[in-house]
């Protein structure tokens, strides 16, 4: 029986923001959007729809007088990560057989 | 970046490089390495010259310079602190570790003064903090996976083991020569592999 693919992760743009956040401790949306190429509308979507099922943490503050909005994976991100990839390679183990 | 379907195989590809390009990310552009090396073989090679040639008794008052780098240092880390676009666990691990290594450097100056009395204790500094400093640079070496680090810390002892050997004037010019090979050389380096990161972005 396969894993069903989490939603939530399963889109490009939410896979990369959180692939990027699992391999740091914390990053400003500038980061993120440097790195995904992505533009800061979508991105702006897509972190809120990280935010609402937990994944991420967002703090927004003010740094030398300019807003700026940090992201940090949470520990339901995390797990829900790794749930993510082990359904992957459930798929791909499959698919090689 | 499109919002679209992707196959578990695309999923993994995306996954690791996005890892690969936080991962690459290299923040040491090795300026406190360099400043504090440069720093500290100044004090020693002036703290030598004042023994050797003028035989001064308060030769020690070079390291008040220290203070002034220790003050430097923490405004330094703050503005950089403020420019970081992103944290990484590495960046974290390195900075407990020179916390570590300042607190038990200091302790152990109190400490060893405090246990060996009145006499010029300052003659066991230069061993014992040749014996600590290989620590943060050895560790800094394995987190940034940086050779060069690596080597300076293991200088640092060997250095350590040769100063008890000979006459304190001369262990100054020992410890002179752990700050070239475990701050400065690897600063440049540092810098040099920073400056090429940034370069290529």
């Amino acid at each position: 029986m396969f894993k069903e693919l989490d939603p939530i992760l399963h889109s490009q743009l939410r896979l990369a923001v959180m692939s990027l956040l699992i391999s740091v401790k914390e990053a400003e949306f500038t980061f993120i959007k440097e790195k995904t190429n992505a533009t800061a509308g979508n991105l702006s979507v897509q972190i809120q729809k990280l935010k609402e099922a937990g994944y991420v943490e967002v703090v927004k503050e003010f740094k030398d007088n300019y807003p700026n909005t940090t992201c940090k994976i949470t520990e339901v991100g995390i797990n829900a990560f790794e749930e993510y990839v082990k359904a992957l390679q459930q798929y791909l183990n499959v698919n090689h057989k | 970046m499109a919002e679209d379907n992707l196959n578990p195989s695309e999923s993994l590809q995306l996954i690791e490089s996005m890892i690969n390009r936080a991962k690459n990310r290299f923040s040491e552009d090795g300026h406190l390495y360099l400043f504090w090396g440069w720093m500290v073989l100044l004090c020693c090679i002036v703290q030598f010259v004042l023994i050797h040639f003028f035989q001064y008794r308060y030769f020690y008052i070079v390291w008040m310079l220290t203070w002034f780098a220790g003050f430097y240092s923490v405004f330094y880390a703050r503005r950089q602190k403020k420019k970081r676009k992103v944290k990484n666990y590495a960046d974290e691990i390195i900075s407990y570790v020179w916390m570590v290594f300042l607190v038990m450097a200091l302790l152990l100056s109190y400490v060893i003064g405090a246990l060996s009395g009145p006499g010029p204790y300052y003659t066991y500094i230069h061993p014992i903090m040749l014996t600590l400093y290989g620590m943060p640079v050895f560790l800094s070496g394995v987190i940034l996976r940086f050779n060069a680090l690596k080597i300076g810390g293991i200088g640092c002892w060997v250095l350590a083991a040769i100063s008890p050997l000979v006459a304190f004037e001369y262990q100054s010019l020992l410890a002179a020569a752990a700050m070239i090979i475990a701050w400065i050389r690897p600063g440049y380096l540092l810098r040099e592999k920073y400056k090429l990161q940034e370069s290529s972005q």
